[in-house]
């Protein structure tokens, strides 16, 4: 089955050792998105950068580095978009929040696959 | 360098035995066409056959298994054959040589050739199109990872470049939490692939992804390209040359 609709992307900036009420924050966003209903959520680690408080981010196989740079990005349809921002308002203490315009198709199969565990 | 066009193939039929000053016939031959220039040559040694003398020769029998039929092949213009012929002979020894007239279709080039002209690349400015796949890395095409097959299908496909991302956390379609766990052995990330190319590329490709992705979300931007370099390719012509032409 292919879906083709107009979308917004949201990509969330910060680190790794980022925390919001204990969990790390990345954690904690995906998890809001779920109860909101987001359509999908994907937490990326980086492997060298640097953000707001222009700390020297890195992330290696060698070194045990738990700050790395995390991007988040989120796409769903304008209006949930809409709903998910005052709450990354107060999530997001530092880093960056970038939004933008995007066409999205999605493909799924025609019959409901039970979600493997 | 030889055209295409009128040319004379010239095979040289030895054994493989047979010597030279001191040295195999054919290695002689080979380097005097070497230094005369010859476009190109082929030694070809065959795994059984009989001469002159009418002694079967074949590689089972171990103790004259060192008569083996050698055939040298080259192919020159009709003046340049003539030329070489004189020398062959005398270097032939108890060989045979034979002429057939023959037809370059495409004639060989040099694998590293300067001043060949680049296959044109299509250079992409300005405005441009993003287009991001996400998929799970477990879902699979064919025999082989999805994203593999999808990064192997936009290369045969000219698509400019794409890479491929590996979320840490993620979910999407069927609400399952797509978590990577160290040391965890089944894995199911969350890949994303993201390709930069032009619109009608991109939009040239959609089919083949959704032939390819049977679930999953593609997504489309406006991008701007600000530099895309990459340095000239090394052609190898070489390999692509066939039909007749021979190459050492």
């Amino acid at each position: 089955m292919r879906e083709e609709f107009r979308a917004r992307m949201l990509r969330i900036h910060f680190g790794e050792s980022d925390k919001w009420k204990g969990k790390p924050l990345h954690e904690a966003i995906v998890v809001k998105c779920q109860e909101l209903g987001i359509a999908g959520a994907i937490v990326y680690r980086g492997i060298e950068g640097y953000g707001t408080s222009t700390r020297i981010r890195h992330s290696s196989h060698w070194k045990f580095s738990p700050d790395a740079p995390i991007m988040l990005s989120i796409i769903d349809k304008e209006e949930q978009i809409a709903r998910l921002l005052p709450h990354l308002e107060e999530m997001v203490d530092e880093g960056l929040i970038a939004m933008s315009d995007v066409e999205a198709i999605r493909f799924s199969r025609s019959e409901e696959v039970q979600p493997k565990a | 360098m030889l055209n295409a066009g009128k040319a004379v193939k010239v095979s040289i039929y030895l054994s493989e035995g047979s010597t030279h000053h001191g040295a195999p016939t054919y290695s002689s031959i080979l380097d005097f066409l070497f230094y005369r220039g010859v476009s190109g040559a082929t030694v070809l040694k065959g795994v059984a056959g009989f001469g002159a003398d009418h002694r079967m020769h074949t590689s089972s029998t171990v103790d004259i298994s060192d008569r083996l039929p050698i055939k040298i092949e080259f192919i020159e213009t009709r003046e340049r054959v003539e030329e070489l012929l004189g020398k062959l002979e005398d270097l032939a020894g108890t060989g045979m040589i034979e002429t057939h007239e023959t037809t370059v279709v495409k004639p060989a080039r040099q694998s590293k050739a300067k001043n060949l002209p680049l296959p044109a690349h299509q250079k992409i400015e300005g405005r441009a199109r993003m287009m991001r796949i996400y998929i799970g890395e477990s879902d699979r095409w064919r025999d082989k990872p999805l994203y593999r097959a999808l990064v192997e299908a936009m290369r045969a496909n000219d698509v400019a470049g794409v890479t491929v991302y590996k979320g840490i956390l993620g979910y999407g379609a069927h609400r399952r939490i797509h978590k990577d766990k160290p040391l965890h052995l089944s894995r199911d990330s969350s890949i994303m692939l993201s390709a930069v190319d032009t619109e009608e590329k991109l939009r040239e490709f959609l089919p083949i992804v959704e032939q390819m992705v049977e679930e999953g979300l593609v997504v489309l931007s406006d991008v701007e390209i600000i530099k895309y370099a990459h340095r000239p390719i090394e052609v190898d012509l070489a390999d692509s040359s066939n039909s007749g032409s021979l190459t050492k």
